[in-house]
């Protein structure tokens, strides 16, 4: 592939984003260009950044919460439940077994609805408007079962130390289980339309050779790692919360292109659906919130808390000095580590490709600043 | 309209002339606005939303406000661009683009001029779209209007030849080039589409790539170059672009009725000299809304995939082909 | 390395002080302190035994910066936290041609604390801006610093941590 593009006298800066449409927001890629073929791409990051991190150590540990959903807009839930376990774990606390499996449930329910955008925004990098309005339709009635619970629809602030702001009743479970089998049924129809399209096929079929080693080397997690063979999913791997009491696959393909990342994803949305399901039978009466002391001081200390995140691995390390603010706190966020690996992935491909490898890593950009 | 009226007076010829170039221009922006309004319309549907909805019944008037819109928007020109090919790419993009309607028979009657090389005119005039393209996208000064250039050059240089090709094949069979030859050489429902269905095929596919449409929209490729060729056009240079786009389409549409769907012929209609048009307008529009279902559902290919299809599968097919038609018509 | 039992015997070879810890508690597997000159050879025989970086990121103490370091395994569960404190110039060594992804959370690192990594090769800011260089925005006033100690978990708390939340179903 890159047997012309060797000399590199005729290169030139091909300067993509922040306004792009498909670096997905105000990420920036400097491309060393030849001809069509990219030789070096540098990404620019910052344009979002919000130094979550210095607000986390200069406020009151409850007042932080809000801003667990404001990195990744696309799994708040999954984000307000790394920050909420991260504190619980640090100060002893316990969450009821109620709001664990509400927690499971509307984190489920966050992961899909980001599945479901990553797959039409794909699909969308590669030139087809129409799938992304099909599973916006989808992703509308996940907005609205968890609107109706959470009181918003993106960034939302649903979960508190101890369980979870607001119960969930009867009428939650009976949406979401009519959403599932809507979900069930709409599952073919994208294979047709979208996996068996061979115009998408020879799009994304051997671009991107991601393999184990490189995971290693730059620490790359979730359905991208998925995607070379390894089953490393943190919900098995280290069970947190009430994962350990479903069954659940962890979906792996082997040939660790785009669209063995692909596969996973699409994979994945039927697993989610399956730990839904079970939640949802399983879920047991009692309260939605446990009886945690006013005033909670953070012990000193530190505590990790690492959760799946649509998009791989989120880590949350909270070191508490016995006051009620952090005295530290970093977040580990997937994109950031997925992202880093694109100058070594992309180095000698078609600018076309290069739209395929970033559309299959799924980035959030405003999860990587920060 | 008709050729009985031809007597040798230099300016009845002129004034008919004249006269078939005004209904040229109406057809194409009465082209425009339907096309951009069907176009709307059904990727709505596609999409399982309703499309345009506001503006009249339907959004039916949606066209014409987006029109004094694009007219009252500010031509901005980008510092450092070449001026004079910046403003010149859009008109020359779109002037000829009326031309070939003078020599498109709608109708046994309703035909501005017959040539005998008509078939060559329109694709020579065709082609200068391709140079529109190439002078927008040099004059823009920006990398990705460039590359969007580059590749539409390619691929239209590409896709001429399967698509001559393939026309070639017919004119074997009719020997003319005159367009109303070879639509009287099909009447009776005697269509080419029956006899070569591998022609029509490739020929369609070469007029998708070349009037630049889903799936081999590259040089426009919004996900990977913005708008390529057209990102620093903005008010009426854009749509200047726009309606050439919709025009292409149209005529390679009613060529590809005319050579393979049989022109005007359809069932009798009363006046059907005149009233004929009808079939030849149903033809064109089933063929256009064929193009909008195509480019709203597949994705884009890659490019090189698109330069590997045509010469290696067009381009032998095509040339198979018309040595079959040759062999077969000298037996 | 198979398991957390034979990564603890292969530390043994550098020396390093590893602390066995209670996941439920802290949330990782193994604490290590480590020493600057140690680092590289910590961060190769973690590289040849199969871990990914999960991140590198600092802490602010009286004594200085301390930079932590956690990787973790895809094979089997084992997160380790490394410690190692910046010497006296504010630098460490890069790890960054071990383990690649290290170059932007160095990068990071250095933004946020200042801390600079010897023959990283290329130590740009990456998230804030090229001219907000002196800003070192987790670096904390001299007031708010705290020692080892005071971040230090104290064992009694552990024994009488708060207690688990009381369920309401007897309410």
């Amino acid at each position: 592939m890159t047997t012309m593009a060797e000399k590199g006298e005729h290169r030139y800066i091909l300067n993509m984003g922040p306004q792009h449409p498909s670096t997905h927001g105000v990420l920036r890629v400097i491309l060393e260009m030849e001809g069509e073929y990219v030789m070096d791409p540098q990404p620019v990051l910052g344009y979002g950044h919000r130094m979550h991190e210095k607000m986390a150590e200069s406020r009151p540990w409850p007042n932080f919460l809000p801003n667990a959903a404001r990195m990744d807009y696309l799994s708040a839930l999954i984000y307000n439940h790394g920050y909420v376990g991260v504190v619980e774990r640090l100060a002893g606390i316990e969450a009821t077994p109620r709001a664990e499996y509400i927690r499971v449930i509307t984190s489920e329910l966050n992961r899909l609805q980001s599945h479901l955008l990553w797959l039409g925004v794909l699909v969308l990098d590669l030139g087809a408007f129409t799938p992304i309005m099909y599973t916006f339709e989808d992703r509308e009635k996940i907005l609205d079962i968890l609107e109706d619970v959470t009181g918003s629809r993106l960034t939302y602030c649903y979960m508190r130390v101890g369980g979870v702001v607001r119960d969930i009743d009867d009428k939650f479970v009976e949406r979401t289980r009519e959403y599932i089998s809507w979900q069930r049924s709409r599952m073919p129809m994208y294979d047709k339309l979208v996996t068996g399209n061979i115009i998408f096929r020879k799009r994304i079929e051997k671009i991107g050779e991601f393999n184990p080693d490189m995971a290693r080397r730059y620490g790359l997690t979730g359905p991208v790692l998925r995607g070379t063979g390894i089953p490393y999913d943190i919900r098995r791997a280290e069970p947190y919360s009430v994962y350990p009491e479903f069954d659940f696959e962890i979906p792996t393909e082997t040939t660790g292109d785009c669209m063995a990342a692909y596969l996973v994803r699409v994979r994945e949305i039927e697993q989610s659906l399956r730990i839904l399901e079970q939640a949802l039978d399983k879920l047991p009466a009692g309260p939605a919130m446990a009886k945690v002391p006013k005033k909670l001081k953070l012990p000193a200390g530190d505590a990790c808390y690492a959760v799946e995140s649509p998009r791989g691995e989120l880590v949350y390390h909270l070191t508490g000095d016995g006051s009620d603010t952090p005295y530290r706190m970093k977040i580990r966020v997937p994109s950031f580590s997925n992202l880093s690996l694109l100058p070594e992935l992309c180095r000698g491909m078609l600018l076309s490709d290069l739209c395929a490898c970033m559309g299959s890593l799924d980035l959030v950009i405003p999860e990587i600043d920060r | 309209m008709s050729t009985v009226m031809n007597t040798g007076f230099l300016p009845l010829e002129l004034l008919r002339i004249i006269f078939a170039l005004i209904c040229a221009i109406v057809i194409v922006f009465g082209n425009a606005v339907v096309m951009g309004y069907l176009e709307r319309k059904l990727a709505g549907r596609f999409q399982r939303r309703p499309g345009p909805m506001e503006v009249g019944w339907h959004g039916i008037l949606q066209l014409a406000v987006d029109g004094v819109k694009l007219v009252g928007k500010q031509l901005i020109i980008p510092k450092q661009t070449d001026r004079v090919l910046y403003r010149l790419a859009p008109i020359i993009s779109f002037a000829p683009a009326i031309m070939p309607m003078v020599v498109i028979p709608f109708a046994p009657k309703l035909q501005g001029r017959d040539f005998d090389i008509g078939l060559i005119f329109i694709l020579a005039v065709v082609a200068i779209n391709v140079l529109a393209i190439l002078i927008a996208g040099w004059s823009s000064n920006n990398k990705y209007s460039l590359l969007g250039a580059m590749r539409s050059v390619a691929q239209n240089v590409a896709y001429e030849i399967p698509m001559l090709l393939t026309l070639l094949s017919v004119i074997l069979v009719t020997g003319t080039f005159s367009l109303r030859g070879i639509v009287e050489a099909q009447s009776g429902g005697a269509w080419f589409i029956f006899f070569m269905p591998v022609a029509f095929l490739i020929f369609f596919a070469a007029t998708l790539a070349e009037t630049n449409r889903a799936p081999f929209d590259l040089p426009e490729a919004e996900s990977e170059l913005t708008a390529g060729f057209m990102t620093e056009f903005s008010g009426m240079g854009f749509s200047l672009f726009f309606m050439a786009e919709y025009t292409y389409m149209f005529i390679a549409c009613s060529l590809t009725v005319i050579l393979f769907l049989g022109g005007w012929s359809g069932p009798p209609l009363p006046y059907g000299e005149y009233t004929s048009a009808l079939w030849f307008f149903a033809k064109v529009y089933a063929l256009l809304l064929t193009m909008i279902w195509i480019r709203w559902t597949f994705p884009r290919v890659r490019f090189d995939q698109l330069l590997n299809f045509c010469w290696k599968y067009l381009v032998p097919f095509s040339l198979v082909h018309l040595l079959v038609t040759a062999v077969v018509l000298k037996l | 390395m198979e398991s957390k039992d034979s990564v603890i015997a292969a530390f043994k070879k550098i020396p390093v002080k590893v602390e066995e810890v209670d996941f439920a508690q802290r949330g990782y597997h193994l604490e290590i302190r480590l020493e600057s000159s140690q680092l590289r050879a910590f961060a190769e025989l973690l590289r040849t035994g199969n871990f990914y970086l999960s991140y590198v990121s600092g802490l602010h103490l009286t004594t200085g910066i301390d930079v932590s370091y956690q990787f973790a395994n895809y094979g089997f569960p084992c997160r380790l936290l490394a410690h190692v404190s910046a010497d006296a110039d504010n630098s460490l060594p890069t790890i960054a041609d071990i383990f690649q992804g290290a170059n932007w959370h160095e990068r990071e690192t250095k933004d946020f604390y200042g801390v600079i990594f010897r023959n990283h090769p290329n130590l740009k800011p990456l998230l804030l801006a090229e001219d907000m260089e002196d800003l070192k925005p987790l670096l904390k006033k001299e007031q708010a610093l705290k020692d080892r100690a005071a971040i230090t978990r104290v064992e009694k708390i552990a024994e009488d941590k708060p207690a688990p939340a009381v369920k309401k179903e007897d309410a």
